[in-house]
């Protein structure tokens, strides 16, 4: 089969609507007859509302409807019912939604909620989760117990723990007596915000005499939105269609439901016609969700000569108020701690606790750009003590082909050795520390990751063959920025034997596109790229067998490529074109084709006994080697190069995931040198882009991309996935090479002048 | 009270009657329907709102509208000629410039305001140029290349 379309840098499909302005986002709906949505917050960590009086509001110009948690009393959540659309007798952080206004203009909902008189009566707040771990501290949901669960996250009802995960392998113990050598250290990653550019923003309609929800959202999983608010508001699926117009970025912080929480309340009282809530950036930065921030002990047994032997590692994950996707982190995230190293006795202790703060859930990585900061801050500081190349430490315990995962799952298509040579080649590994003048020194550092995706799940898809031949590929993989639309077309394209410019791929209408997990996880190219696949073969064999009658020939002898149909040894017979109006005379009618891949049942996945459920159906991995200059006189620290090389599987769309390689670069390296939250208490301080800064175009610096291909078995065309892995390294590739450069290790991130300056300054008096 | 002005965007020319508060990025949208101009902030921080008001790039959620009276305004929608996409569009197409695509019009146009002044810069005079939009994909190696490689295409055919 020519395969045409995979493997080449093909230009993206949306590329066209986005750089001339066409493409349509969340944000720029706009409904006939629509109110805007505007929403009063709390000010209070935790409180109790002992009364609102909306009365004033309700009497303000253009006002449709006032609503507070008892009108609209239904809670919600992705992982654990715990959330309120709005807050009902209590607010738990700064920022929660406590009534919402529906009115005719923007500045008028704005006008109304300063109208609406909120009484609290404040109830001790919590908002370190290992104190919020503790027997004395505060409860945030006394109910805990009693919340429905859509997973197997272990609570503690009675304390603020959310989610418990305890694994143990072998026997950490004697795996410390082997070794020569015994390192115990704390880091702590801090809370990050997913900061896109396109705001949280949602439209809703409820039609009253159908009960049914319409919902226009930027959202990263439509159908579990959805299944979200049903589970919710008690009413079936087919009564909520929610619509995916261009995602103006995700990295998983449109995962759940966020404005579309307001609109969908407000919705509901304003007699058919549609609201929309657009957040602020003060909103965005303040009362959406953030990364979940962990604080991470390990202690790691090594032998002298650099084999591991044990570790054991305890991580609290900071919750914020809610659960939403962070009780996965803490179950998944936390595994990712033991790096991709052959460690034969491990124990991890993995708690996430309910905090007086922002919501935290899914980021980019999904915890795995947490631990392994830790993990990989802690190897270079084992590989310096005992005098070995960090790049050999690492070569050494890293796992390769038919390695044995922590559950025992056979690892294979490892391409984690090559990751290292080509990213530590890429900077010029060996060369050392370097002064480049009286306060300016430069040094080079690596790191390696592997990260798992959510498994198994489940994708589907339709592709239509129209009455003209033009294709149309039906799924619910929302086009958040990653080039979803693109490499799901070329996996058609290819399979199919079509071109590319033949298939129009439609942004997901829940109504229309068929069930997918989410976009999420590293997961679409290899679980909807293997539906698509699927349902492009059977496409591929329906159009042949058709084919085969139009021309009574036998259907063996007939191939399909670039749009028409060969007979073997004769060459071109039909265009599809031709085949659609022959088989349907012209009256009409299509050709219809289904694909479903669930990863459930892979026998890749197996592993010892009970364990089964910590396999992931692909395993991917990537190194970050980096190059810095820190100015010891400002503490200011410069990168000067990142080359990051990434075990992508196969590369479906070579220039799509050097997007993705170096988009994750450059928010790693933002996370990690410029982005911080200030906190007093539970209030963000530093709500605007001037206070939180983001990396801008004069901060990147040279990214080399290297794509490594393993070629996944099960996987189409043998992809794997990319986006998180990517944004894992950065972070402890950058602190490996300061370390390098001026000798000292900053162990809670972020990397600040103001931490180095001191911890230079420690440095010196000690020597 | 409302005001009026005269104002010409991507070459047609308007006369807008307008509250005095309005600000040129809302004329843009809500009343011309020019929805490619996007708004991440309204503080002028992010600069996905840039449009260009007589050649320079401008924040336009801190324009006021009634400033513009006069101006000749250029917004991503009058950057296609005929159907054509100008030599930027094109380049970022190619290069690879594009991700999720909200501050790809505000990149565009700052990049042209750029090269419009400046048709040979080097790549810190573009990477000052572009400073002002943010693109959280972090696309702007490929946005650097791609305005370098639409600079290369316009001497070439010049």
């Amino acid at each position: 089969m020519k395969t045409g379309h995979v493997g080449r840098s093909v230009p993206r499909l949306d590329a066209l609507d986005k750089v001339t302005g066409s493409a349509l986002y969340g944000f720029d709906i706009e409904l006939p007859g629509m109110f805007y949505g505007a929403t009063l917050r709390s000010p209070c960590s935790h409180a109790k509302i002992i009364h609102v009086d909306i009365s004033e509001a309700i009497k303000a110009p253009g006002v449709r409807a006032v609503i507070t948690g008892k009108d609209f009393p239904f809670t919600f959540g992705g992982s654990i019912k715990d959330q309120p659309f709005l807050a009902i007798d209590k607010v738990r952080y700064i920022g929660e939604p406590v009534a919402a206004v529906a009115a005719e203009t923007e500045a008028e909902a704005q006008d109304a909620v300063e109208r609406i008189r909120v009484t609290y009566e404040d109830l001790p707040a919590v908002f370190d989760p290992r104190e919020a771990a503790g027997e004395d501290a505060p409860l945030l949901h006394p109910d805990l117990g009693e919340y429905t669960r859509f997973g197997p996250y272990d609570v503690v009802p009675g304390t603020n723990i959310c989610t418990i995960r305890r694994y143990k392998h072998g026997n950490v113990e004697k795996g410390f007596s082997d070794a020569d050598e015994v390192f115990e250290d704390e880091f702590s990653a801090h809370s990050v915000s997913h900061s896109t550019i396109e705001t949280h923003c949602a439209a809703a309609r409820y039609e009253p005499v159908s009960g049914e929800f319409t919902i226009w959202s930027s959202n990263d999983r439509p159908h579990r939105a959805i299944r979200e608010l049903a589970n919710a508001v008690g009413i079936p699926i087919n009564h909520i269609r929610l619509i995916v117009p261009y995602v103006g970025g995700s990295f998983g912080g449109k995962s759940t439901l966020v404005a579309e929480a307001i609109a969908i309340a407000l919705a509901r009282f304003t007699k058919g016609r549609p609201v929309k809530a657009t957040f602020s950036r003060e909103e965005e930065l303040t009362a959406t969700q953030s990364r979940v921030a962990a604080w991470m002990k390990i202690k790691t047994g090594v032998t002298k000569s650099g084999v591991l032997t044990a570790r054991k590692a305890e991580v609290f994950w900071d919750n914020g108020a809610y659960a939403s996707y962070a009780p996965g982190v803490a179950l998944r995230g936390g595994l990712t701690v033991f790096g991709p190293y052959r460690i034969p006795n491990l124990e991890l202790d993995s708690r996430l606790v309910y905090t007086n703060k922002m919501i935290a859930g899914a980021y980019r990585g999904y915890g795995t750009t947490q631990v392994t900061w830790a993990c990989e801050s802690q190897m270079d500081m084992i590989a310096h003590k005992l005098g070995l190349d960090p790049l050999e430490f690492r070569l050494g315990n890293g796992y390769v082909e038919n390695d044995r995962y922590i559950n025992g799952q056979v690892l294979r298509d490892v391409g984690l050795k090559e990751t290292l040579e080509k990213a530590s080649r890429e900077i010029g590994w060996g060369s050392g520390r370097k002064r480049i003048s009286a306060s300016r020194f430069r040094g080079k550092g690596i790191a390696t990751t592997i990260k798992g995706t959510v498994t198994p799940t489940e994708s589907f898809c339709i592709i239509r063959l129209n009455n003209d031949a033009s294709i149309t590929l039906l799924m619910s993989s929302a086009e958040i920025g990653g080039g979803q639309k693109t490499v799901l077309a070329q996996i058609a394209a290819d399979t199919i034997g079509v071109p590319i410019e033949s298939i129009s791929v439609q942004n997901p209408d829940t109504f229309v596109t068929p069930y997918d997990h989410a976009v999420a996880s590293s997961r679409t190219t290899y679980h909807m790229g293997n539906a698509v696949r699927s349902a492009s073969q059977q496409l591929r064999e329906k159009i042949l067998q058709v084919a085969a009658t139009l021309l009574g020939l036998d259907c063996n002898r007939l191939s399909l490529a670039e749009g028409k149909v060969f007979e073997e040894g004769k060459g071109e017979r039909m265009h599809l074109d031709a085949l659609m109006s022959k088989r349907f005379g012209g009256k009409g009618g299509e050709i219809l084709a289904e694909g479903y891949y669930t990863s459930a049942g892979s026998p890749l996945l197996a592993a010892y006994s009970g364990l089964e459920g910590m396999s992931s159906i692909f395993w991917m991995y990537g190194t970050h080697a980096a190059e810095v200059e820190v100015d010891v006189e400002t503490g200011i620290v410069k990168v000067l190069k990142i080359a990051a090389a990434h075990d992508l599987g196969r590369a479906i769309n070579p220039m799509t995931c050097e997007q993705q390689i170096e988009g994750a670069v450059v928010m790693g390296l933002s996370n990690t040198l410029f982005e911080e939250f200030i906190l007093a208490g539970g209030r963000v301080l530093n709500d605007t882009l001037s206070d939180y800064k983001l990396a801008t175009a004069r901060d990147v610096p040279d990214i080399v991309p290297i794509i490594v291909e393993t070629r996944h078995t099960e996987g189409p065309f043998g992809a794997k996935g990319l986006g998180e892995p990517a944004a894992a390294a950065t972070a402890p590739a950058i602190a490996n090479a300061i370390y390098e450069a001026v000798g000292v290790r900053i162990k809670d991130l972020p990397i600040t002048p103001e931490k180095l300056l001191a911890a230079l300054k420690r440095k010196k008096v000690a020597n | 009270m409302t005001i009026a002005i005269d104002i010409k965007v991507n070459g047609e020319q308007y006369r807008v009657e307008l509250e005095p508060q309005t600000t040129l990025l809302e004329l843009l949208r809500d009343s011309l329907r020019l929805t490619g101009t996007k708004e991440g902030c309204g503080l002028g921080e992010c600069g996905a709102c840039v449009v260009l008001v007589q050649g320079r790039p401008v924040n336009s959620c801190l324009m006021l509208a009634a400033d513009a009276n006069g101006c000749d305004v250029v917004t991503i929608e009058g950057l296609t000629m005929n159907g054509a996409l100008h030599p930027l569009q094109q380049s970022f197409v190619d290069e690879g410039a594009i991700q999720c695509g909200f501050c790809t019009p505000a990149m565009v146009l700052s990049a042209k305001a750029l090269l419009d002044r400046n048709p040979e810069p080097v790549e810190e005079e573009i990477k000052e140029a572009l400073s002002g939009v943010l693109c959280r994909c972090g696309s702007y190696n490929k946005i650097i290349r791609a305005v370098q490689s639409a600079a290369e295409r316009t001497r070439q055919s010049v």
